[in-house]
């Protein structure tokens, strides 16, 4: 009996000792070549990609991408974050908002004084930056939000596409007319459900003032008769008016992007990072994309678009003690945000970040729509740096739903927000 | 004696101990604070609030609803999986090469993952779906609030009736023939032998199956993610879901406080519900 015993506890500890050897880190000795480990979004296009590979090739470095869902992307990336678990490169949102909850001045490293940041403009003053301390490298242009409608539709319809909500209301029952669902909207992928309120907010938040107000908690979501209250009221009122399409409920995004595409909806509330799904519900087909879909802002009274910082292209360090490791991914963000960039931005045919990099060539007509219409006039995101806004989606899932009013759910969001700023000592709370 | 016996048993429940100890209970004692701490993902300090993350969440509409649902969901499961699993015992409880295939094709499902199970269902039952091609209507099954809840556990019991229903044809083959035979002599019918031999005799059985999928149920994410991610509206939002979204928000805190509810929640149902079941297996 003993003898077995003692085998097998042999064999565990053979194996145990294994496994624990291959836990480290894998850098070859001697090279000074590290592996690092990159958390990065699952919808990052081809050519983010391939800067991952070149700069592989040029540092020795190996990247072990972790790929993170981008269906519940701020859920899951926070769920790993609470273990403990820290990549050496984390690729996340720049908002004030997303930034606070990863507690930057605990876990991230500082990179003010990098030389990207007095090559961005004031966009640190935004984005990616807290309490005066640069912690992102913002390489993606932000992330565009506001109206894509297809012009074949409108045209067909005789109508212009609406730049405000008084416009989208009567435009409505004209589409529907001409049996066509005027706004698509996925409630089953839950998050594509608040865009339309912040849109219409977009109006109140010039110099992002109704952000500051609230994150300084000069005024509350739940103000009688606030723009957030207003904006919610407005959303009830296109359901109720019959606006959106009958599956709202279980609808998902890429429903709302074919939708478009073969024009059996008029208008789809979304950003400029989803131009590849939009491409990819065209069959890859860049030709009917152009064809068919157009860009314009919208706001509760002007034409206005909506921008946040997104989460694709924008980089953290995360603090991890590995001296050798933390001078290597400090190397990728200088080789993301160096020479290499303009050779990214011509490659992905988006919208530089940095002043020096000029615009790339045979930009589609789509993001062309984007830009033109950023540049006529773009208001930050009002929950931008309010933290605690994570719960908004799922508020509009029970607004949607008829179980909440526009007036509770402020309330009810206001207190997630009270919650959030508490915790993080936000000044004024 | 009680010594001897003692000794004999030790070995055979020390696999078991071993893992509830490692698997549940130390994690379980060592995560409990969490539950009264102020723990975020925007600081790092861990303090003790004491009830504050409950009243948080009750404040905030969240608490009462999740619990009403995951025990309305917990009581559908149940009543669906034992009922369908009974049924399918009794019809494939002889052992004949037809029933071992519909045996196998039944417990099929038990072997796909809950998450593939959910996105199936979700595709079948959309509106625009086979389930209603099918049928020749138009009905967002999982989208509207009537429906969805029952829907879902549905799904969840097409996942694990067939394993269920393993466990009663156990439990009708082991009853002796001879007791179903001298009931028949005595001019019983089929109803009175089920009702008077066979039932009381799948005590066991019943024990085992109830708590199983009650105590499981108690504790679904899975299939509710996959199918409805909570919606419409909070109408299948359980307790684990709800815990989810807590989490991605960084209030690790109040996440933890849902997580030892769906802890109170199984103890104060499946200890009590064993502890009558098996009376009853006693009394029967």
């Amino acid at each position: 009996m003993r003898a077995p015993s003692r085998l097998l506890g042999s064999a565990i500890g053979a194996v145990l000792a294994l496994s624990l050897s291959g836990c480290g880190s894998s850098a070859p000795e001697g090279t000074g070549q590290v592996k690092l480990t990159l958390w990065h979004n699952s919808a990052d296009p081809a050519p983010l990609l391939e800067m991952y590979k070149k700069f592989e090739k040029q540092s020795g470095h190996k990247i072990e991408l972790i790929s993170i869902p981008s269906d519940g992307f701020e859920d899951t990336t926070q769920t790993k974050w609470a273990t403990g678990d820290r990549p050496d490169i984390l690729e996340y949102h720049a908002t004030a908002s997303g930034l606070l909850a990863l507690n930057p001045a605990e876990n991230l490293r500082d990179l003010t004084g990098e030389a990207y940041i007095a090559r961005s403009g004031d966009l640190y003053q935004s984005a990616g930056a807290v309490n005066g301390k640069v912690y992102a490298a913002i390489t993606g242009f932000p992330q565009v939000f506001g109206l894509y409608y297809n012009k074949k539709v409108f045209t067909a319809a005789g109508l212009t596409p609406p730049t405000n909500f008084a416009e989208l209301a009567a435009t409505c029952p004209k589409l529907k007319a001409a049996g066509v669902t005027p706004v698509f909207e996925s409630g089953g992928s839950i998050w594509p459900v608040q865009i339309l309120p912040i849109l219409y907010l977009a109006g109140a938040n010039q110099s992002n003032a109704y952000g500051k107000a609230i994150a300084g908690h000069s005024s509350t979501l739940a103000d009688a008769g606030s723009p957030f209250v207003a904006g919610l009221t407005a959303y009830a009122k296109l359901q109720a008016d019959g606006c959106f399409n009958k599956d709202i409920v279980t609808a998902k995004f890429e429903d709302s992007m074919k939708a478009l595409v073969t024009g059996k909806a008029a208008m789809v509330a979304q950003h400029s990072d989803m131009l590849p799904a939009l491409l990819a519900a065209a069959g890859g087909d860049q030709k009917t994309v152009d064809e068919s879909v157009g860009f314009v802002g919208l706001s509760s009274d002007k034409p206005l678009v909506t921008y946040a910082p997104g989460p694709i292209g924008t980089f953290y360090l995360p603090k991890t003690g590995d001296a050798a490791r933390e001078k290597a991914s400090l190397d990728f963000v200088r080789f993301m945000t160096g020479p290499a960039y303009a050779e990214y931005i011509n490659a992905s045919k988006t919208f530089p970040v940095f002043t020096d990099v000029p615009n790339p060539q045979g930009v589609s007509s789509v993001l062309q729509d984007v830009k033109k219409a950023y540049d006529t006039g773009a208001v930050i995101a009002f929950n931008s740096d309010i933290p605690g806004m994570g719960g908004l989606a799922q508020l509009m899932s029970e607004l949607i739903a008829g179980q909440k009013d526009p007036q509770k759910a402020a309330t009810q969001l206001q207190g997630q927000v009270e919650q959030a700023a508490k915790a993080a000592g936000l000044p004024g709370w | 004696m009680v010594m001897r016996n003692r000794a004999a048993w030790l070995p055979w429940a020390l696999p078991s101990i071993v893992l509830v100890t490692v698997f549940f209970l130390a994690p379980f004692l060592l995560n409990v604070r969490f539950a009264f701490s102020s723990w975020t993902s925007f600081r790092a300090e861990i303090t003790w609030n004491g009830l504050e993350n409950f009243r948080t969440l009750i404040d905030q509409d969240l608490l009462a609803n999740a619990v009403t649902v995951t025990v309305l969901y917990a009581i559908l499961c149940m009543a669906i999986q034992n009922t369908v699993s009974l049924s399918l015992a009794l019809a494939l409880q002889r052992t004949s090469r037809i029933n071992t295939v519909f045996r196998s094709a039944f417990f099929l499902p038990t072997l796909i993952s809950p998450l593939a199970a959910g996105y199936i269902w979700r595709g079948l039952l959309a509106p625009d779906g086979a389930v209603n091609s099918f049928l020749g209507i138009e009905w967002a099954w999982l989208g509207e609030p009537s429906t969805a809840l029952a829907v879902v556990a549905f799904i969840d019991a097409w996942k694990w009736s067939g394993l269920i229903t393993l466990v009663y044809i156990a439990g009708l083959n082991s009853i002796p023939k001879s007791l179903l035979e001298s009931a028949t002599v005595d001019g019983a019918g089929p109803w009175t032998r089920f009702r008077r031999v066979v039932f009381p005799m799948l005590a066991p059985a019943l024990t085992f199956n109830v708590a199983v999928t009650l105590v499981g149920a108690l504790s679904a994410y899975d299939v509710i993610a996959a199918t409805t991610g909570g919606g419409p509206g909070d109408h299948t939002r359980a307790l684990n879901v709800v815990m989810r979204q807590q989490w991605g928000q960084g209030f690790f805190g109040s996440a933890s406080a849902l997580g030892f509810t769906v802890t109170l929640l199984v103890i104060a149902t499946a200890v009590p519900l064993v502890w009558w079941l098996r009376r009853r297996e006693v009394a029967g």
